[in-house]
């Protein structure tokens, strides 16, 4: 046993304090991000899908980001229209999103990058369910 | 050199029948060699001395003195042999800290603290007791180095043997059965150098205390029991000092060095090794030693070390006096406070810019169209790059003041730290005593950039939520930067590393410049500045100020609650290293 004075710290525990860091920050990571992912277990809406027949994906709910670009409309009791610009695959898609009613506190900006849960509508629009800024 | 039957029966007889344990010290054929070095540094030393007695180590200069003292406190690991103490086996069963008194070369006194404050904060860490019983050891370990009339003077200005005389008096605390002096009073004027020989035979007059006394000066031979000459690392002679001059075969002890260099260490030592010198104690003396160690046994291992955190308690409390004494110190850190945010501030005193909007409409024409988003693309590259900015600037110069805070934290005063953990201070109690001082910089600093800037420039946003992030980026540096100061040998060093620690924050951030994403993935998890940057701009992410940042920055915001989590592991593992700096030894 080495003197008081001359312990050292074995290569054992070198080697385990890393990896416990290393693992504890992939662990962590992984479970911050998914954990903040509120739609993490929401499909994906593929625009060209959506674009080629809107009405057989009625009912549906998916998750979408893209970006505000204009308004389309406005109305009190059925909401606020607006042109989303999304990327899918190596192209942009505009499509139409809905905000209900439910949400006037919401401003809305042109620029604003926006994730949401959307769900496909019996008139084929999609309106936003949930929605955060990305 | 001289022969008598009775000592070579007495000597031979000694070591063939390895008849140590009932001495208080025994070292049987000690060796420490290094590799790098053909000969050894200690080669073969056997030597044998009682309690109650006052030895002194002489040699030529780079004998191997201070290195036998060392290897017999355990600062240097013999390769060879065994060192026994009071018949054990030192690499059994290793010296307790209350067993030991070693008083080095250096001063290993805070010298911004007074004698009493020094010898009190030591007792702390040593013994237990109440304040009281802390203040009768300070008093008593005063009287016997003869200080009590100095207990209200600063270390620092104390003359050379006063110092010398405080180093022991430390030691004294704990009233130690076996004290070791490394060159205590070298560079001392004859009359200082007198006093401290004086007070140290006396002090090696209590039963069963060895007092070890490395010297090269040749004066005051009268006041030792025994003379032990090294030379080359070897064992020359190990006896009565009056036996000196007639074995050497000189006519004075000044001429011993010179003689010594006639000669090789390997011839020197088979010389004593084979003459029958009389070791110079009587077999009475023997018999009053062995009964002395029965009744002193007890008595030096009775006082317990304090607990963990009676320990860094201590090292607080008395790291908090330095810092209220160190003017410069204190200065420094209240410019550094007060000026950094200034310089943050100024950047956007008249507030953050109000944000223009573009046209959310559809029936606006093109050129219409084009000219908003034109105006808001320079709107966002201004706007965000001010906000983005002022966020990175304050962790930035939150990142420096951390280094400042503990670059020289650990290697400023490396040698009183290894003083006191051979003394029994627990690393890990340092660390927290340490930790919990830095913490309180580190609450000041970071509230206080917080609360200026968003008070002066408007931030919006939660106060908290932003408070966060930029504590936990100053915590995380100062940790890594105190990590940094365990593991250098020099504050220059030190100082260095923590800069290029702080100057690697900004460009591998990614705030100013995005990284390819190959290398973004590979350094940003590392970068503790680019999650407190993401972290706090997270809090901004309900208002426009985040979306102009978005639109100007490629690099991707992470979370609040990951730019957290990532932060607090970067202090802690500024922490672990920091632990495993402290832990080690590090004497020089």
């Amino acid at each position: 046993m080495a003197r008081r004075a001359h312990r050292t710290s074995s290569p054992v525990a070198w080697w385990g304090g890393l990896a416990l860091i290393v693992a504890l920050g992939a662990g962590g990571a992984l479970v911050f991000q998914k954990g903040s992912d509120p739609y993490r277990t929401v499909e994906a809406l593929k625009p060209q899908d959506y674009l080629e027949n809107a009405n057989s994906l009625r009912g549906n709910i998916y998750q979408l980001e893209g970006v505000i670009a204009s308004s389309l409309g406005s109305s009190p009791e059925k909401g606020r229209l607006f042109s989303l610009r999304t990327s899918y695959g190596d192209k942009d898609w505009p499509l139409p999103v809905l905000l209900p009613p439910g949400y006037r506190d919401i401003n809305l900006q042109k620029g604003q990058r926006y994730r949401m849960k959307v769900k496909v509508n019996e008139t084929g629009f999609l309106e936003i369910e949930e929605m955060t800024k990305s | 050199m001289r022969s008598t039957g009775f000592g070579v029966f007495f000597r031979v007889a000694f070591v063939r029948e390895g008849g140590f344990s009932w001495r208080v010290l025994a070292l049987e054929s000690v060796e420490l060699t290094i590799p790098s070095l053909e000969a050894p540094l200690l080669g073969g030393i056997t030597l044998c001395l009682p309690g109650g007695h006052f030895g002194a180590v002489v040699g030529p200069s780079g004998c191997g003195k201070s290195t036998l003292l060392k290897t017999i406190a355990g600062i240097l690991p013999h390769t060879g042999g065994t060192i026994r103490w009071r018949g054990r086996d030192l690499n059994e069963r290793d010296l307790d800290p209350h067993e030991l008194g070693y008083v080095p070369q250096f001063t290993c006194a805070q010298p911004r603290l007074t004698v009493g404050e020094n010898l009190r904060y030591a007792t702390r860490l040593r013994r237990t007791g109440g304040a009281k019983e802390i203040e009768e050891v300070v008093q008593r370990s005063e009287e016997e180095t003869g200080l009590s009339e100095l207990h209200d003077r600063r270390a620092g200005v104390l003359s050379g043997g006063q110092l010398r005389r405080l180093g022991l008096a430390m030691e004294l605390t704990t009233n130690p059965s076996l004290l070791l002096a490394d060159e205590v009073t070298s560079g001392l004027d004859p009359k200082s150098e007198e006093e401290i020989t004086v007070l140290l035979a006396h002090l090696a007059r209590q039963p069963g205390r060895l007092v070890l006394l490395v010297t090269h000066s040749l004066r005051f031979l009268e006041q030792y029991d025994s003379v032990t000459v090294l030379t080359g690392g070897r064992l020359a002679y190990a006896a009565h000092p009056g036996e000196l001059t007639s074995y050497f075969q000189v006519s004075s002890p000044e001429e011993i060095y010179p003689a010594l260099a006639e000669r090789e260490p390997e011839q020197w030592a088979e010389d004593w090794v084979t003459s029958p010198a009389e070791l110079g104690f009587a077999i009475e003396a023997e018999v009053e030693d062995l009964a002395s160690q029965l009744l002193t046994g007890e008595k030096a291992d009775s006082s317990p070390l304090p607990g963990f955190w009676s320990q860094a308690q201590t090292w607080f409390f008395r790291r908090l006096k330095l810092f209220s004494r160190d003017r410069t110190q204190a200065f420094l850190q209240l410019a550094l406070l007060l000026v950094f945010p200034a310089v943050v501030a100024v950047f956007a005193y008249q507030g953050l810019p109000a944000v223009r909007n573009m046209t959310l409409g559809s029936d606006t024409d093109v050129i219409q169209q084009l000219r908003e988003t034109l105006a808001f693309t320079v709107q966002s590259s201004r706007t965000g790059t001010l906000v983005s900015g002022l966020a990175m600037f304050q962790v930035i110069l939150l990142a420096l003041m951390g280094s400042n805070n503990s670059a020289r934290e650990v290697v400023g005063d490396r040698a009183i730290l290894e003083k006191e953990k051979l003394a029994g201070l627990r690393p890990g109690a340092a660390l927290a005593g340490m930790a919990a001082f830095l913490f309180l910089l580190v609450l000041v600093q970071s509230a206080w950039m917080t609360l200026f800037v968003r008070a002066v420039c408007q931030f919006p946003g939660d106060l908290g939520s932003q408070f966060l992030p930029f504590a936990l980026v100053t915590a995380a540096i100062t940790s890594l930067c105190l990590a940094i100061s365990s593991w250098t040998s020099s504050s220059e060093q030190a100082s260095l590393g923590s800069l290029y620690l702080v100057g690697f924050q900004l460009p591998l951030s990614g705030a100013i410049l995005a990284l390819p994403e190959f290398l973004g993935w590979l350094t940003r998890p590392l970068i503790s500045a680019y999650w407190a940057w993401s972290g706090y701009l997270q809090t901004l992410k309900d208002t426009r100020f985040y979306d102009l940042v978005r639109a100007i920055t490629e690099t991707p915001l992470a979370g609040s609650q990951l730019s957290l989590w990532i932060l607090s592991l970067h202090l802690g593992f500024g922490l672990l290293l920091a632990y495993l700096g402290i832990r080690r030894s590090d004497w020089r």
